[in-house]
């Protein structure tokens, strides 16, 4: 009879849905750490640790994806070249690094996360993007597996009370819009500003900085917003929009590379010829300025912490030309980095071996110990000035950042705008 | 008034970009009588084959031109060894396929040049020139006027030639084609050779203003696909002229209209759609189907 055939299908398969969902959550009972005294916690062992990262390896955003394990390869595989990293409990492990593709998709970071607690990583971390790390911490939490220097602007990852096992890594958005803001309002000049920006949390938070920033500085007036969506293919009309208010600055808070390359030909086509700000993610010199004509304009701002190896003044520097042949020979990254992410993995990778070196027992709780103790720690690529420090509740690892100005082929930290 | 000459002005410049997906379209549905929905992603393809020739160091016309060529005989390929199977099939299922295509061509294009923005030259300067208050860069008008003649040539090839006839002979009833002597497999080739070469031409075109990513067309199919449904899909001329209304029509409304703004806007084109093909179910193009019973 058929429709007996038929419900004893569906009753197949929600039977064998029950037994998979109860062997992801229930049966893993005897990797957990028992939390007491010094019983290695998985994915360490006497002479090894494995970290775990889900990023975009695929998909629009696999350029800063791919450049967020590459750098982290780069680090790792040159220490455990060296013959390995020596732990606070004196040991010396190598490192290895597992990665996990999820092409910007939250369904599957989720089940990249299910994927590593089975393969026995003992933290998770440097992976990019704010949907796709919100959507397996909670899951990070309850299975208390360190989700740590992840690479999102999200405040939340910073939050101990909220993240015990969280920590972020990267400045929120509102660090970088409130750094121009602050030195917007002390340019001593009057200003007009037109602000386009992308309409979700990413584009909210760095307009929230820099309003927070300029607010009571009666020299800087907001004179025109607009938003536009991280799937638009082109924001042509908002910049006519934005160049008929005759704004001297254009804050200009986007994500995508293209759009970005875009808006700086068509602003300068119309006529247009305001300073710009630009996130730290999207003012790459050789992947968006240089394409987008952007020394037409009087000022292209951007905030930093790390040193860009493309910029003439870093040609020489030693930080620089060792990590360029770290990540050609263990990263797997064939000449300049075309995204700002190859540098912050390798500064996470960096912040890592500190907390390695500071963790006294084999245990993830001993991690996050070392891990939330650094202070005043400048890491190799780090500008003069900027430091990590995992010490403030609320603060991602790095939250102090340099705003920049655009000398027509890198970047040098600007003291004054203008 | 500047502005909105301006928005105007824009509004067609993206447009074309839809246009010329829309006209491949369109050539396919001439052809085959199916909707591809994997002529966004072979235009990509196109365009990514032009980048390596440019990179392998010949000039840049010439690396088009070679791409237009090998983009032709792919297309005919993958209509003789892939789509063949589908055509005298259910149409759902063809369209199925073609969505497959659609996600295995980015895939290929992911594998073989990765998902970092490529830079692609221009084959026309970025200087622009002014109109009626309106600034109009050299590479849109090229785009647009590009997009018309091919419009045309398209125009004059089903209406006027003998091979165009034979292909719509062979979309609208393969069996009497057949029958009537027509060589309907190579029809059916030269139809998505065509549509392949036409949507090099088009990655061509937009290539320097997206930067190659395995995505890039992906937001402009879907405008295409309106276009051609509003336009109606047998018209060369309607899927242009739809395209350009909807990219215009998209930029006034955002600014003008305050209600749906920038971030409401692509659902213009699809409240639109629904008005038209209400009044006329052939879109404002198509020729109505007689049946004479």
């Amino acid at each position: 009879m058929n429709v007996r055939k038929g419900t004893r299908g569906l009753l197949g398969a929600v039977a064998m849905a029950s037994v998979l969902a109860l062997s992801l959550t229930g049966c893993r009972g005897g990797a957990q750490s028992s939390g007491g005294g010094t019983a290695a916690s998985p994915g360490i062992t006497d002479t090894s640790i494995t970290l775990g990262i889900t990023t975009p390896l695929s998909g629009a955003t696999a350029g800063p994806g791919t450049c967020t394990v590459a750098g982290a390869k780069a680090y790792f595989g040159a220490k455990n070249a060296e013959g390995g990293i020596k732990f606070g409990d004196g040991k010396t492990r190598k490192v290895d690094i597992k990665t996990y593709d999820d092409a910007y998709d939250p369904q599957k970071s989720l089940s990249n996360f299910q994927q590593m607690v089975s393969d026995n990583v003992f933290a998770e971390g440097i992976g990019l993007g704010t949907p796709t790390n919100r959507a397996f911490r909670e899951a990070a939490i309850s299975q208390k597996v360190p989700q740590v220097l992840v690479m999102t602007g999200d405040p939340i990852f910073s939050d101990q009370k909220q993240s015990p096992w969280q920590l972020g890594l990267v400045p929120a958005y509102q660090n970088e819009g409130g750094a121009f803001g602050k030195l917007l309002a002390s340019s001593g000049g009057t200003h007009k500003v037109a602000i386009l920006s992308q309409n979700d949390d990413y584009g909210k938070g760095y307009v929230s900085g820099f309003k927070d920033a300029i607010k009571g500085a009666s020299n800087i007036s907001v004179v025109g917003e607009q938003t536009y969506e991280a799937t638009d293919t082109s924001v042509d009309a908002q910049i006519t929009q934005l160049a008929a208010t005759g704004a001297d600055v254009f804050f200009n808070a986007m994500s995508i590379t293209p759009l970005t390359i875009a808006t700086l030909q068509k602003a300068q086509q119309i006529g247009w010829k305001p300073s710009w700000f630009l996130p730290s993610n999207t003012s790459s010199p050789t992947a968006i300025l240089a394409p987008g004509g952007a020394s037409a304009y009087p000022g292209i701002y951007s905030v930093a912490f790390s040193k860009a190896p493309q910029s003439p003044e870093f040609a020489k520097d030693q930080d620089v030309v060792k990590f360029l042949s770290d990540l050609k020979q263990y990263g797997n990254y064939q000449g300049m980095p075309a995204f700002p992410h190859c540098m912050w993995s390798y500064i996470a990778g960096a912040t890592l071996d500190q907390a390695f070196q500071k963790m006294t027992d084999p245990t993830r709780d001993s991690f996050m110990k070392a891990l939330r103790s650094i202070k005043g720690f400048n890491a190799p690529l780090m500008l003069q000035g900027t430091t990590v420090d995992t010490t403030m509740d609320g603060q991602p690892a790095i939250s102090s950042v340099l705003v920049q100005k655009y000398n027509g082929k890198g970047y040098a930290t600007a003291q004054k705008f203008g | 008034m500047e502005t909105f000459i301006q928005l105007v002005v824009d509004g067609l410049s993206t447009g074309s970009i839809y246009a010329a997906l829309a006209l491949a379209i369109v050539l396919v549905n001439q052809a085959t009588g199916l909707i591809n929905f994997a002529q966004g992603g072979l235009a990509v393809l196109s365009a990514y084959i032009a980048y390596a020739f440019v990179q392998a160091g010949l000039p840049l016309l010439a690396a088009v031109l070679l791409a237009i060529v090998l983009s032709f005989c792919l297309g005919a390929l993958v209509e003789r060894f892939l789509m063949r199977r589908f055509e005298r099939g259910d149409p759902d299922t063809a369209v199925v396929v073609t969505i497959g295509l659609l996600t295995l061509v980015t895939g290929i294009v992911a594998v073989l040049w990765g998902y970092n923005n490529l830079q692609f030259p221009s084959l026309f300067p970025l200087s622009s020139v002014h109109v009626l208050g309106a600034v109009v860069s050299v590479r849109s008008l090229a785009t647009t006027v590009t997009i018309v003649a091919i419009m045309a040539l398209l125009q004059l090839l089903f209406l006027r030639t003998k091979l165009g006839l034979a292909l719509r002979a062979v979309a609208d009833n393969p069996a009497s084609s057949a029958l009537s002597g027509l060589p309907v497999g190579r029809l059916l080739m030269v139809g998505w050779g065509l549509a392949a070469a036409l949507g090099a031409v088009a990655g061509a075109l937009v290539g320097p203003q997206l930067t190659l990513t395995p995505g890039m067309l992906d937001g402009a199919l879907v405008y295409a696909l309106a276009a051609v449904i509003l336009g109606g899909l047998d018209s060369p001329i309607g899927a242009v002229a739809a395209a350009w209304g909807i990219g215009v029509l998209e930029n006034l409304v955002a600014v003008y209209v305050p209600l749906i703004g920038h971030d409401l806007k692509i659902a213009v084109p699809f409240a639109l759609i629904f008005v038209i093909l209400l009044l006329r179910p052939q879109g404002l193009f198509g020729r109505k189907v007689v049946v004479r019973v």
